[in-house]
């Protein structure tokens, strides 16, 4: 395997005396899916956040294609092709999609002005590309559906030219034909070599995409698998338990019988 | 997806539709009309060149404060102290001036201290975490404190014709010469300050529709957390939106005092409040992300009418005051009766 796009060493992370993030070692390669699992307040979240620059990372190191970095915003993250889909999705909801789409790194005239017909244009070639239905273009975000809310979030981190792809919950919000494209583009993404972290709770989804999987659990990795070593019962012992089946061994390997 | 069945005309049709925000304008435009109407008909002397010179020239520091109000408002702050930034902004040029600095330099050090002012509040905000409404009420404190102080609250008087101009010159001004020797004005011109509000009014608006920085500002009170997330660098909005409202209320404070041609310490009281219910009028959301410029002129413009066509029908200010405030309670009430259904 090449050079990994992400390392994570030995990350952690406190608040006061709570360790949110207890020294956490991970990486991602190009073209590769890995699912970052675990309960409500396991801290992946975090761990996600301080990789797409939200916040900073109390120990530890962060790499990217090699490079150790420090990130201190979310422009530190954008400028390394690190893009991140927010749970919350993370919406001016007054503003229009291709404000939105725009947002934090609007498209300008030569005298400044915002650029706002052809920030409009790119915005419709984007948008139906993931949905060839979405005309409302100009409405504020907060008349459109959940799914087109979503899709803007989307769109917002593939427009721009991504390396690493952090999605946080990306289909909670979505119905099953919703979920199912932002499957196809998860592995269309994938085959064009971006490196996706996919925060989940679906473990359908998970085993369908990822490549590999992490378990978190208190706020340390309590394991990291490739995904045809695991069965669904044996991630699930590791969320809940935060260790393996006693007698587990590597399914993907002959059955121990 | 629900537009999935939506046909494609009436998306054409939505297009034509005026926005939810121009809906409010449109009202508030229509209730203007309606004041200078009702007015007119009760007071001939209403509806003529050189009162709607005066309600210009009287509207013009509510509506230079309300440019600045309706771009803090959009932040989703406030501020409180544009009333005395401007007592503060207007004293220190008058001192300057009467210390012997010439009259453009003078205000200049007035609009400076107004900015500087703004920038202090905004550093209150974004590094010491304080909320917007308990910074600026420090900051209305301490400025009108400082304009007291400075001048042992006595009025600085004697500040010369040219300290005056900026209030009271007009141009276009066109005086005829009646054969026997005596002037005829024909037009009182333009006043300076209703040229100044033009200026600003149009600066602003295009600030807020084609500059990043407007962008951001609607950003950042729309959704705080998002916009950093996306990159906007939240707290300088903030402090760019405090500094170009107390730069304004600088401004408003010169305009103010040059046409005293006093510096007034105690001038400003209670302005910030004509300035936000102006903005609020005008349809800006005192939860932000919503509200423009146009809108908020209307609301200044609706207060200057009615305070002028009220005195000039001879309602007591009292009465005066009763009026505004019921204006303001109705503007928004309306407001959220459309927003709720």
């Amino acid at each position: 395997m090449s050079q990994p796009l992400v390392e994570m060493i030995d990350v952690e992370k406190h608040f006061g005396g709570v360790r949110a993030v207890d020294h956490v070692s991970l990486d991602l390669c190009a073209g590769e899916v890995v699912g970052v699992l675990g309960h409500n307040g396991a801290g992946k979240s975090c761990l996600m956040r301080m990789l797409s620059g939200a916040m900073v990372p109390s120990g530890g190191e962060i790499r990217i294609g090699g490079e150790a970095v420090q990130m201190t915003s979310p422009n530190d993250a954008r400028d390394r092709g690190i893009e991140t889909i927010y749970q919350t999705l993370a919406l001016a909801d007054h503003l229009d999609a291709p404000a939105n789409l725009f947002l934090g790194r609007e498209l300008k005239t030569r005298f400044g002005n915002l650029d706002d017909t052809r920030m409009l244009r790119e915005a419709r070639t984007v948008l139906a590309r993931l949905n060839p239905n979405f005309k409302n273009l100009r409405d504020p975000v907060s008349s459109l559906s959940g799914g087109q809310r979503q899709v803007i979030a989307i769109a917002r981190a593939i427009y721009f030219d991504t390396k690493i792809l952090i999605m946080d919950e990306p289909t909670a919000a979505l119905g099953p034909s919703e979920t199912a494209m932002v499957a196809d583009l998860i592995r269309q993404l994938r085959d064009e070599g971006i490196g996706i972290f996919l925060v989940s709770h679906d473990m359908h989804d998970v085993f369908d995409l990822c490549d590999r999987v992490v378990v978190m659990n208190k706020g340390r990795l309590v394991g990291a698998h490739r995904i045809d070593e695991v069965t669904k019962d044996d991630v699930l012992s590791l969320i809940i338990k935060g260790e393996l089946p006693a007698d587990w061994s590597a399914r993907n390997l002959a059955p121990a019988l | 997806m629900s537009d999935t069945s939506k046909p494609a005309q009436g998306f054409r049709l939505d297009a034509l539709m005026p926005g939810e925000g121009q809906i409010h304008r449109l009202s508030a435009l229509a209730t203007l009309l309606l004041l200078v109407a009702g007015f007119s008909i009760a007071s001939p002397a209403f509806f003529s060149v050189n009162n709607a010179l005066t309600v210009l020239l009287q509207t013009s520091v509510i509506g230079l404060l309300g440019i600045g109000m309706t771009m803090v408002i959009l932040t989703g702050g406030i501020d409180l102290s544009v009333g005395s930034v401007l007592a503060l902004s207007g004293v220190v040029s008058g001192l300057a001036v009467k210390a012997g600095v010439p009259v453009a330099p003078g205000m200049a050090l007035g609009i400076v201290t107004g900015a500087a002012c703004g920038a202090f509040n905004g550093f209150v905000i974004t590094k010491l975490r304080i909320t917007p409404f308990v910074a600026t009420l420090g900051m209305m404190l301490i400025a009108r404190g400082l304009a007291l102080q400075v001048t042992g609250a006595v009025p600085v008087s004697g500040l010369g014709e040219g300290f005056g101009t900026l209030g009271n010159g007009a141009p276009f001004r066109i005086v005829h010469m009646k054969p026997n020797g005596f002037p005829q004005v024909l037009f009182p011109g333009i006043p300076y300050p209703a040229i100044l509000l033009l200026v600003m009014a149009v600066a602003g608006a295009y600030l807020l529709r084609r500059r990043q920085l407007g962008r951001h500002i609607y950003a950042t009170g729309s959704n705080e957390e998002a916009a950093r997330l996306s990159g906007v660098r939240v707290d300088r909005v903030k402090l760019y939106a405090y500094t170009i409202t107390g730069a304004l209320a600088g401004l408003a404070g010169n305009v103010l005092m040059s046409r005293l041609v006093t510096a007034q310490p105690s001038e400003g009281m209670l302005s910030e409040l004509d300035a936000i219910a102006a903005a609020v009028i005008g349809g800006a959301s005192l939860m932000g992300g919503v509200g423009t410029i146009s809108g908020t002129m209307i609301g200044a413009f609706i207060i200057g009418t009615l305070r002028n066509g009220l005195n000039m029908a001879g309602v007591s200010a009292f009465i005066q005051q009763i009026m505004i405030g019921l204006v303001v309670i109705g503007a928004v009430w309306i407001d959220q009766m459309r927003n709720r259904r």
